[in-house]
């Protein structure tokens, strides 16, 4: 199970029957076997409630579900493509980036000021994440799309690591994220480094980079 | 885990020597780049379980190759590490990319193009449109029809020949006494001993014959075997003789919330409902992405009673450039777009 890696911009899933997965509509490449692919109202998981929170919170990036028996191709708009595997731990990313899960994992919706509160607002606002970000949780994969290729810093306890907002894709972890700024008064004559802002994580955990700073 | 990650450039996994579709053997995955340094980060200690360091720089190396491995040539300048390589007209490979999107010809004779392909060239080579001067008469044996010459470029000469087409993936396919078919927009040159025919399928082209083509491709070609249903959007091509035909995936509209479904439009379509079915034997050739290359008009064969019509399908424009970033204020990400500033 999970998702196979066939090059940079494309995996392949294995779905076997009494296991579901979900993926951005439209992000199908190619399938063999008996595989179905239901639109799915609620956009994810979690019943009407779940979907009424999504829908507020600019989360409700259309999915499919994705049922049967054989293989599946997913790739989208050309974007690299990364495939993170987790264990019980918690994936943070956002909802558009989201290219295939497993539907083992538990998706939620966070409101960006619980991290942080006022700062952690400000901190979607700049990351483009908005003011709330989808969570995952549970075991099993996760593909995500990058503009770029993906890699992976860790963040280890007392060394926190600074990532470009645009940059960031996603994070896993105990990592707490403040957005520092360096704004001074060059800035204000439009003269800046055009590094400004920074996001800094720190805790213990993994934090997934773009080699691009552009949105999707 | 049953496909092994692919090598780069198109040679497919564990491809079996099909009748009539050879893919050259010096595509085999060169061991060439050394994993990228992973830069000042200080090493996770051993108690930070995921990812821990090993496995991090295993997973970098596939990566990097598959990104940037391929035939790679040895540094001419004789220094180590990755960056930027020089080439000459000697070190140039002869009939093969130079990297993913950059393809490298051999000239010696004639060549065909499509117009506007050619980055740069060493050598005397001459780029003559189709459909002007002498060479209009050994035309007939590879345009079989007229209709798509105005696009296409003849170079005569000698020397090497530097294709790319919008930094998309270029590959090149060997044809032994094989048929290909291809989306038009997709093929970028191909030897004069092929022959390329318009197919029955609209915007689709045959390449008949034995030789060499290059194709580009949005995001790195991957070779299936049928039976499999396609995206249309992906599909690139395909080898010797699969039935391509249509497949409608309607499931989840049949029964009672499907007919609500389908009469209040709730719930939307899955933009997977339609796709090309494949069935046969032979090779489909897939785009990791779901963005066409531009179509290339192959003209509009005559309407005459059993041929099936209907040109290309008009392509959705292009999405807007997205934001531009405000010089000065640093990295405000859409927070313009988002205040309405």
């Amino acid at each position: 199970m999970g998702f196979t890696k066939i090059n940079g911009k494309m995996v392949e899933a294995q779905v076997v029957p009494g296991q579901r997965l979900f993926s951005q509509r439209g992000a199908m490449l190619a399938y063999s076997g008996e595989v179905r692919f239901t639109p799915n109202i609620t956009g994810g998981q979690g019943g009407v409630m779940s979907m009424i929170g999504r829908r507020v919170a600019n989360e409700d990036t259309p999915l499919m579900t994705v049922e049967g028996e054989g293989r599946v191709m997913f790739g989208h708009g050309g974007h690299h493509v990364h495939v993170i595997d987790l264990f019980g731990d918690t994936l943070y990313v956002e909802a558009d980036r989201l290219l295939a899960f497993e539907g083992t994992l538990r998706q939620s919706t966070m409101f960006m000021g619980s991290q942080g509160g006022v700062m952690g607002m400000v901190r979607g606002q700049v990351t483009g994440q908005g003011l709330f970000t989808t969570k995952l949780e549970g075991q099993g994969s996760v593909a995500v799309m990058a503009h770029g290729g993906v890699f992976e810093l860790p963040i280890v306890p007392g060394q926190s690591v600074h990532v470009d907002p645009q940059a960031y894709v996603a994070h896993r972890g105990d990592v707490r994220n403040k957005l520092s700024t360096a704004i001074g008064w060059r800035e204000m004559i439009g003269r800046g480094s055009g590094e400004g802002f920074q996001l800094e994580l720190s805790g213990q955990g993994t934090v997934y980079v773009q080699a691009s700073e552009e949105k999707l | 885990m049953s496909y092994p990650p692919q090598p780069p450039y198109g040679s497919p996994h564990d491809q079996p020597t099909q009748p009539g579709f050879a893919v050259p053997p010096d595509y085999a995955p060169q061991p060439g780049y050394p994993p990228p340094p992973s830069g000042g980060y200080p090493p996770p200690p051993a108690a930070h379980q995921p990812p821990p360091p090993p496995q991090y720089a295993a997973q970098q190396q596939p990566y990097a190759q598959e990104q940037f491995g391929g035939p790679v040539a040895p540094l001419p300048t004789g220094h180590g590490g990755p960056g930027p390589v020089v080439w000459d007209v000697h070190s140039l490979p002869a009939g093969d990319n130079v990297n993913p999107y950059a393809f490298s010809v051999e000239l010696n004779g004639a060549y065909f193009l499509q117009k506007g392909k050619m980055i740069a060239y060493y050598g005397d080579i001459t780029f003559k449109g189709v459909g002007a001067g002498a060479i209009d008469r050994v035309l007939g044996q590879h345009f079989n029809s007229p209709l798509h010459a105005s696009d296409w470029v003849v170079a005569e000469g000698r020397g090497k020949l530097l294709l790319a087409d919008r930094a998309f993936d270029l590959n090149s396919y060997d044809l032994d006494n094989g048929n290909l078919t291809v989306r038009s927009g997709n093929l970028l040159a191909f030897d004069p001993t092929l022959r390329l025919k318009q197919s029955i399928i609209p915007g689709f082209l045959t390449l008949i014959g034995t030789g060499r083509f290059v194709a580009a491709s949005n995001g790195p070609v991957h070779f299936v075997e049928p039976p499999i249903r396609v995206d249309p959007q992906a599909l690139v091509g395909w080898a010797d003789c699969p039935a391509p035909c249509h497949h409608y995936d309607h499931d989840y509209l049949h029964g009672l919330i499907g007919g609500l479904r389908r009469l209040t439009g709730f719930g939307g379509a899955s933009g997977e409902e339609h796709q090309f079915e494949f069935i046969g034997a032979g090779q489909v050739l897939l785009q990791s992405s779901e963005k066409l290359l531009a179509e290339r008009s192959v003209g509009q064969v005559e309407a005459e009673a059993g041929v099936p019509v209907g040109g290309v399908p008009s392509q959705p424009a292009a999405q807007g450039g997205g934001n531009p970033n405000i010089p000065g204020l640093g990295n405000l990400g859409d927070l313009g777009r988002r205040f309405g500033l």
